[in-house]
């Protein structure tokens, strides 16, 4: 699953990225929307302008691995920081657009 | 977003599932205030036209895949959040802030009302938009 989430120029979270996640549904209930764990159970999630890791980090628990990328290096340093704090491990963020993906 | 479209069905494998997911710009958003029991609606917060044009031409990016075979619709819908504010005060700068929005609310209380609960909680209640698009096999 891959969640092109907001990639348009002017959305808050290209200007105040530590605010971003705050403006966001909480991810569960974002999943639960979408059809709930099964979606990405066991699956390898790849999340497009993850922000801070906000979704990145909530589905980590049910998906086998979580890729985060977005263009903004100061929200990547965010979602690693997020993530160490949570002790999330299956979780691996890196800068870059959605028009290059690794 | 073409670009981009098309660089997730690359990397996604046949029946992976791709969703868009984004605030929907066809509904206005509702700032309210918090009562004890429920919300009061205390105006109308509209979409920017450059964001009305970016979310257009989103659509209009997903419709040309579909179209083209790189992915299929699957399902799609609509769900409310609530983003909070401790006070009136806090919304404003928030509105002036986010580029999504226009800069000012339109209000549906009076001046005397907004004064009175000014140092009330607040909410923006926001609509998302997503739509499940799973991916087709490549036809190359």
């Amino acid at each position: 699953m891959s969640s092109v989430a907001n990639d348009s120029v002017g959305d808050l979270g290209r200007h105040v990225p530590a605010l971003s996640s705050a403006l966001r549904p909480h991810p569960l209930d974002e999943l639960r929307e979408w059809g709930g764990s099964p979606l990405v159970r066991g699956k390898r999630v790849l999340d497009l302008g993850c922000g801070d890791g906000r979704l990145a980090l909530g589905v980590a628990r049910f998906a086998t691995r979580v890729e985060g990328i977005d263009p903004d290096p100061a929200a990547v340093a965010a979602a690693k920081r997020n993530a160490r704090k949570a002790g999330v491990r299956n979780v691996r963020f890196t800068a870059g657009a959605a028009q290059h993906l690794p | 977003m073409v670009d981009a479209l098309v660089e997730v069905h690359r990397v996604l494998a046949p029946g992976g599932i791709l969703v868009d997911a984004r605030p929907d710009s066809r509904v206005p958003a509702y700032a309210e205030r918090r009562k004890p029991r429920g919300f009061q609606r205390y105006g109308v917060v509209n979409t920017s036209r450059l964001e009305l044009a970016n979310d257009r031409a989103s659509d209009r990016a997903i419709s040309l895949v579909v179209r083209e075979g790189l992915f299929k619709r699957t399902r799609g819908g609509r769900f409310w959040h609530r983003v909070p504010f401790s006070d009136l005060a806090e919304l404003r700068k928030y509105l002036w802030e986010h580029l999504r929005f226009v800069h000012r609310a339109e209000w549906v209380v009076g001046v005397a009302t907004r004064k009175h609960h000014a140092n009330d909680q607040f909410v923006i209640r926001r609509a998302v938009r997503y739509e499940l698009l799973e991916a087709l096999p490549s036809r190359i």
